[in-house]
Order: C-alpha cells, then structure tokens, then sequence
C-alpha cells in the first residue's frame, strides 16, 4: 500500500513539474510577445491556402478579397488574436501539450512532412535510441569497473579511474566529439563522422542494422566517455563507504565468501544511493546527447534543436524543450520506481 | 563538525592533486590579468568581430612553430613597412619608397597586399606606380598602377585621406596585377598567359617563381626582393605618411590563423578572464542564493521550509540545457542573461543539500542555548549556522565553477553565445560551422577545447582536493 503512495506521490509531484514549466514556458513566451508573434504567422498560413484554393472557385476579386476577409476575422477570433495574451494561456498550453505550433521552417520529415508534431514524432525514437544505449553501457561499466576498483582503493587502477573521471566531468562532450571525429574519421578514415546510415541506406535488414551499428559507434563511444566517469567515481565511493560500515565487518568475520559479500552487504545497499546520484546526473546526459548529436548530424531531436536556433525557428524550440522536459520527467518516474524497488525502506 | 583552519590547510595542501589545481589557478589568474591589463573591454566588437582588422592576415593557416616538423619551409607571414620616402624633384616631382626584403621558403605566398596610409594631396591626387625587382634581375613592372580616387566637387585643399582605414589592394584580386604579370611573362620568359588565367591561379607564383624546364612555375625564385613605389605627384607639397607591403605567410604566429584571418592566439588568450569571469561569478551567486535559502529551509521550517522545498524541487526537475537553450534564444543572447538563466536554474540542488545538514546542525546544544539567552533566528543562522556549512558551500561553489563554463561553452557551441564577447566556445563554434573539422584544421578546433578541459580541470582538482577535507571519512580512503 506504502508502495503505491509513495510512487503516486512521486509521480504527481512530477506531473506538477511538467505543468509548472508549460505555464511559465507560455507565460515567457506570451510576455515577450513570441506567442502573438507565433499565432499570427499561423493564421497568415491559413489564410494564405484559403485564398489559393478559393480563387480557384471565385472568379470576382472583391468577393474573393471579402471572404478572405471573414476567414481572417474568424481565425483570429479562434486562434484569441483578439484578446490579450494572459486570456489565452490556457489554449496556449494545450497547443503546446500536443505540439500544435504549425510548421518547422526549413527542417522537414523523411517523407516531407514539415508539421512540428510529426518531426518530433520522427525523431523522438533516435535520440532515445542514443540516450538509453549510452547510458545503459556506461552504467554496466560503472558498476562493474567501480565495484572492482572499490576493493582495492589507492590502487594504480583506482588512482586512473579517479583521474579518468576528473577529465570526463572536464571535457566538454562535443568536443570529444569533435576530437574523435579528427582522429577517427579524417585521419584514420575507419569510422563514418556523420549521419545513421550511409547514403543510400542498405535495404537488406541485417545490413541495415550492421550500418546504424557502425554510425553509432562515435557517438556513443563519445557519450559513454562523457558518462562512465561519474558513474565509475559514484559506485566506487557508494561502494567503499557501505564497505566501512560494521555489518559488514560482521559479516567478513562470520567467515562469509567475500564475493557474497560483496552482492549482498555492499551492493545491495550501495545501489540506492549510486542510483540517487544518477537520478542527479539525468540533466547532463541529456544535454550531453543534445550536442553528441549535433556533432555527429545524428539525426535525432538534438540536432533539430540545433536546427531550431541556427533557422530561429521559434515553434520549433518551444516543442523541443517541452518535449525534453517529458523525456527528462518520464526517465525520473523510472528511475524513481527502481530507486522503490532497491530500497525496501521506502516501501515499509 | 569541529574544524580547525590550520589542519585544513595542511590536509588540502599534503595532496599533489590540490598543488597542480592551485598553480592552475594561479597560472589562469595571471594570464587573465594581464589580458584584462592590455585588452580593450569592447575588444570583441572592434576588433574580433571587424574583418576590416584582420585583412592583412593569412587565412586558416596553421601555427608557425609546425615548421619545425618539415623539411619545406612554408613562407613566414611578413609585414614590411616604410615611413622614410625619398623625394625627386628632378622632372615630375615624384616621392619614392624602396623596400628590400628576403624571400628565401620553399612556397609562395598565400597572398601580397600593398596599402598606403595618410596621403595628403592640393590638387589632383597622386599617380602611384609600384614594381617588383626580383633576385634574377628582371622586375615586373608597373605590378600595380593605383589611380587614387578623387576628392568631392565641394572639399578644399589640402585633401587628407587614408588616415584611420588605410587604401588598401589585395593584389591576388586586382586585374590590374594580372595584366602586368601577363605582360611581364610574355617580355621576360616569352610566355603567353592571359590576364584571366593568371587570375584563375593566383599571380604569387609567377611574381615569386621561376620556371622550370617545362615552363612551369613550381619553384621560388629564393633571394632578396626589392619593392619599388613612386607616387608621382602634381603638387609640391603632397606627401605620403607611410606605405606597407604584406607577404602573405602560410603559417602565422604561435596559433594559426581561422578562415578570416582572426590570429587565434589573441582570440584565446582574450577567453582566459572571460572564462574566468563567467565561471566564478556564476559559481558565487549560485552558492550565495543555494545556501541563503538552504539555510532558511532548514533553520525556519514552516511555511518558509514548505515554499523553498517546493520550488527547488520543481527547479530541480528541470533539463538545465533545454531551458537554457529556450530562455537565452527568447530573452537575447547576452553574457548577463547566460549567467542569470544559469543561477536560477543552478541554485536548487546546493539548497537540498544544506537544508538537510542544517536540520542535522539545528540540534545542537549550543544552538539551543542560544535560542534560550534570546538570540533572534537572523544572528543564529548567521553565526552559528552558517559556519558549519560553510566548508561544504565553498567545496560546491569550486565544483560548480567548472559546469557553468562549460554549460557557457555548451550554449556558445550551439550558436547561443553573446557575440560581442569571444570566448573559447564561440572560437570552436565557428571553427566547426566552417567544416574545419573536415578540412583539416586542426589548430582551429584542439587549442579551444583544450583550454576548456584545463580550466574545468583545475577547479575540479581544487574540488577534489578539498573534499577530504570537508568529509573527514574520505581521508581514510586515499
């Protein structure tokens, strides 16, 4: 029961994030005069297709000219144009909450779409793709090489680790980026620098999936250096304080593998807190995958950002940065159950 | 929590890890110092941002020092100026200036520009004849013919011009240079070139070259040159400040050269303060508001407690660069609004930390007899709250230092960065935009970045180094 209040409380707690930030997005966005800016291009779109297929049926250019005219008038009315900006926060917010901000201005689907919703649509999947499969592999190793390197702290192995993650929280992830690309792509010419696929793409499946693997090897190696070095640095000191602790000790002097304790006396209450830290270090990777893309012309939602503000495409970044926000939230609420289902203090 | 200064110090200074992110500090400091010393504030807008400035300078070519590694010397960029004009007052009066200079690389020019600053003329302006005498002996001649242009209907004499933008030629680009070079091979090596194919190739390597058996133009005609410039003037009194002839290099001081000719070092050099800057103070207002508040939180509790709870946990819900990107594109991109963004958005997850080791301090006795004899809560937070955190607010305010630099740079390579301040993001933003990556230079896109890196390093060494001794259990694991 405790259990499902706990994680209900959490998730409202989150929702209420989500909705904080639409209201203080489209508040921004409507004191700085960028929604009016926003809505009126809509309409002028609009109006604009009206009239090229109305004049096909209306010969008399007065008549043509009044009609226009109404529509206008009726879509300014819908679209609250007639009213000050605070009037229209709520239908601002829901235009926002399903990506109804019209078209990109230059970035456009692989079928041509340029409609706001469906770009997102399209490239939501890639940048999860790139997220998950970085933070997946550099969360193994985490574990793996911070549990090894905890057992022996002062150790050569540990004092390269400790260094390693210095530099991988001082190096900037795009220019990692940028390096790997030098080396990888330009001088040793082994590793595509751009792109998922080659052009044209391999039709046959297995070789499809053989070409993504090889574009996604840069970027990813450059995301997991970003990543692993905190995740390494948190599980070895989560790791080497549960070590310390006397249940432990007591543990060893039953006589008990230490293999056994190790998984069951340390990890098992060490992973709450390293998950903690992760929970902490959500925000960096997701801006670490924003410029990895942006790097690499992986064609996922940081590159459309990037997109977004090289075109000042204003439509464009409001939906990406609520959409980030969703990512970021829902990645939370994730995280957050695993965090109840490793703690049993949460639970009782 | 008893702390002692002196142990500290000593306990801080026993590791090499601290040593190294001190002398950092102090080598960054030095240089930010002595660029703020000798930089003007607006140097982004006048200066970095004008390509009027740096005309002169050859395009995306790598630092000099890379000659070492090769056997064939690339040209040296050469500025040459006269200001000492003989004067022939024989015939036509005519003032005169020869410049001698050794050519000796194994590789032309990128380019050769000639200018010419403060001319004073009374009555029609001077003709300007320039030639080139050449180690062999032959001279091109009339290389240029300059027609200064005349002054408006309505000025009176004497006509100053050229004083602050001097006249400038870039000679790679003038037809008038084609033609004399097509004329000077068709009379001294009875080559038939046209003026347009001259300028298809660039004029440098006829102008510095000689030709080989088959006619081809591919090795330097190494030795001392000889610049000849004749003003020929219509009035006694004209006179001719200074002339300057640029050789072009193909490599350039001690960083290199982007695609508009910016000389890298003085733009890096330029991010060291601005860096600096950005970094600390962002890190300082961040510390002061996350702890302020934190302290508050923790000590008042109550409603206080409830509302800071409240709105950190929704700051700290947030994606930093999504919001980062959203606000700096609406509110402008400008240095004061990257670190107001970055100390709002920063603040919240220091105040958690410090409300949870506030409520742990708040019980101590001594606290409580000071809530007996009277204190008000303003002095206890100040005197007796303050200071327990404080060691753990100064380790953060050193660690965050590193991510608001880098957060800056992120911003700057995203195209966000304020445009009248260069700092080393934008350098390596522009560099990428251009494709320098796949063009190979290299000079353009490693120095930044590594700039970068060695900063955020050495405040992350600092962070490192103090934090056993803020969290006394670490020491027993170094």
């Amino acid at each position: 029961m405790k259990l499902g209040r706990s994680l209900l409380m959490k998730g409202l707690s989150l929702l209420f994030v989500v909705i904080v930030t639409l209201f203080l997005m489209n508040l921004i966005l409507g004191a700085t005069g960028f929604s009016d800016r926003m809505l009126t291009a809509l309409v002028n779109d609009q109006v604009r297709i009206q009239r090229q297929t109305l004049s096909q049926t209306i010969q008399d250019p007065v008549e043509l000219q009044r009609i226009v005219d109404q529509l206008e008038e009726t879509l300014i009315q819908a679209y609250g144009l007639d009213k000050p900006w605070p009037m229209r926060l709520p239908q601002m917010i829901w235009r926002v909450m399903s990506f109804d901000l019209g078209h990109a201005k230059t970035a456009q689907t692989f079928r041509g779409s340029t409609l706001i919703k469906d770009l997102i649509m399209e490239r939501l999947p890639k940048t999860v793709l790139l997220i998950t499969t970085s933070v997946a592999i550099s969360a193994i190793l985490g574990l793996t090489i911070g549990t090894k390197i905890a057992t022996k702290p002062g150790s050569r192995l540990d004092r390269f680790f400790s260094n390693y993650s210095a530099f991988s929280y001082a190096i900037p992830t795009w220019w990692t980026g940028i390096v790997f690309i030098l080396i990888f792509a330009q001088t040793l010419r082994i590793l595509p620098a751009n792109g998922m696929y080659s052009t044209p793409p391999p039709t046959v499946p297995v070789a499809r999936f053989l070409d993504l693997l090889w574009h996604a090897i840069l970027p990813i190696s450059t995301l997991v250096l970003a990543l692993s070095g905190s995740w390494i640095y948190l599980t070895r000191t989560m790791v080497l304080n549960t070590a310390q602790q006397d249940f432990v000790n007591v543990a060893r002097a039953k006589g008990l593998p230490e293999n056994l304790v190790m998984r069951r006396y340390i990890i098992r209450v060490a992973a709450p807190p390293i998950l903690t830290n992760v929970i902490l270090g959500l925000a960096s990777s997701l801006a670490g995958a924003i410029l990895t893309e942006t790097v690499f012309g992986w064609p996922g939602m940081g590159l459309l950002y990037w997109n977004a503000i090289v075109t000042v495409d204003e439509g464009l970044i409001i939906a990406l940065t609520f959409i980030y926000t969703v990512i970021y939230v829902v990645a939370r609420m994730i995280l957050e159950i695993l965090y109840v289902i490793l703690d049993p203090r949460v639970r009782y | 929590m008893g702390f002692n200064a002196r142990d500290a110090v000593s306990e801080f200074w026993a590791s090499h890890i601290s040593k190294l992110g001190v002398a950092l500090l102090v080598g960054l400091f030095a240089i930010s110092i002595y660029v703020f010393a000798s930089y003007p504030l607006d140097f982004g807008t006048r200066y970095w941002n004008s390509p009027q400035h740096w005309a002169d300078y050859p395009k995306a070519v790598p630092p000099a020092w890379t000659q070492t590694f090769t056997s064939q010397k690339k040209p040296i960029h050469t500025t040459l100026v006269s200001e000492n004009p003989t004067i022939r007052t024989t015939g036509i009066r005519s003032i005169e200036f020869d410049i001698n200079f050794d050519f000796r690389y194994d590789d032309f020019p990128q380019f050769t520009s000639f200018s010419i600053s403060e001319l004073t003329h009374w009555d029609d302006p001077p003709i300007v004849y320039v030639s080139l005498v050449r180690p062999d002996g032959r001279e091109v001649e009339n290389l240029l013919e300059i027609a200064i242009p005349f002054p408006s209907a309505d000025a009176e004499p004497p006509f100053t011009k050229y004083v602050n933008v001097p006249f400038r030629t870039y000679l790679p680009g003038s037809p008038v240079v084609h033609h004399a070079v097509s004329s000077f091979l068709r009379k001294e090596f009875d080559m038939a070139l046209t003026p347009s194919e001259i300028g298809r190739t660039g004029p440098e390597q006829f102008i510095f070259g000689a030709p080989d058996d088959d006619g081809e133009f591919t090795t330097v005609l190494k030795g001392s040159y000889t610049l000849k410039v004749r003003f020929e003037t219509f009035h006694q009194d004209d006179t001719v400040d200074s002339i300057k002839f640029v050789v072009g290099g193909k490599v350039f001081g001690i960083m290199g050269t982007d695609i508009l000719g910016r000389d890298l070092a003085v733009g890096l050099l330029f991010g060291f303060p601005v860096a600096l800057f950005i970094g600390l103070l962002t890190s300082t207002l961040t510390t002061v508001v996350g702890s302020v508040l934190g302290i508050m939180s923790g000590y008042m509790g109550g409603k206080t407690d409830n509302l800071i709870q409240r709105v950190s946990d929704v700051m700290n819900n947030l994606p930093q660069l999504p919001i980062l990107i959203f606000l700096v594109f609406l509110l402008g991109q400008n240095i004061w609004n990257i670190i107001l963004v970055l100390v709002i958005f920063g603040w919240s997850g220091l105040t958690i930390l410090v409300r949870s080791m506030v409520l742990q301090a708040k019980e101590e006795q001594f606290i409580e007899a000071s809530v007996a004899v009277g204190a008000n809560s303003r002095w206890i937070m100040a005197r007796h709250i303050f200071p327990q955190v404080a060691p753990f607010v100064f380790t953060q305010m050193i660690f965050y230092t590193p991510s608001a630099i880098l957060a800056e740079a992120a911003l700057s390579f995203l195209g966000l960065g304020d445009p009248s301040l260069p700092t080393w993001g934008q350098i390596l933003e522009r560099g990428f935009q251009t494709g320098a990556i796949f063009l190979g230079y290299w000079w353009w896109i490693i120095p930044p970045g590594l700039l970068i890196v060695v900063t955020a390093l050495c405040f992350v060494f600092i962070a490192q180094g103090l934090e056993p001794v803020v969290n006394p259990r670490l020491r027993r694991m170094r």
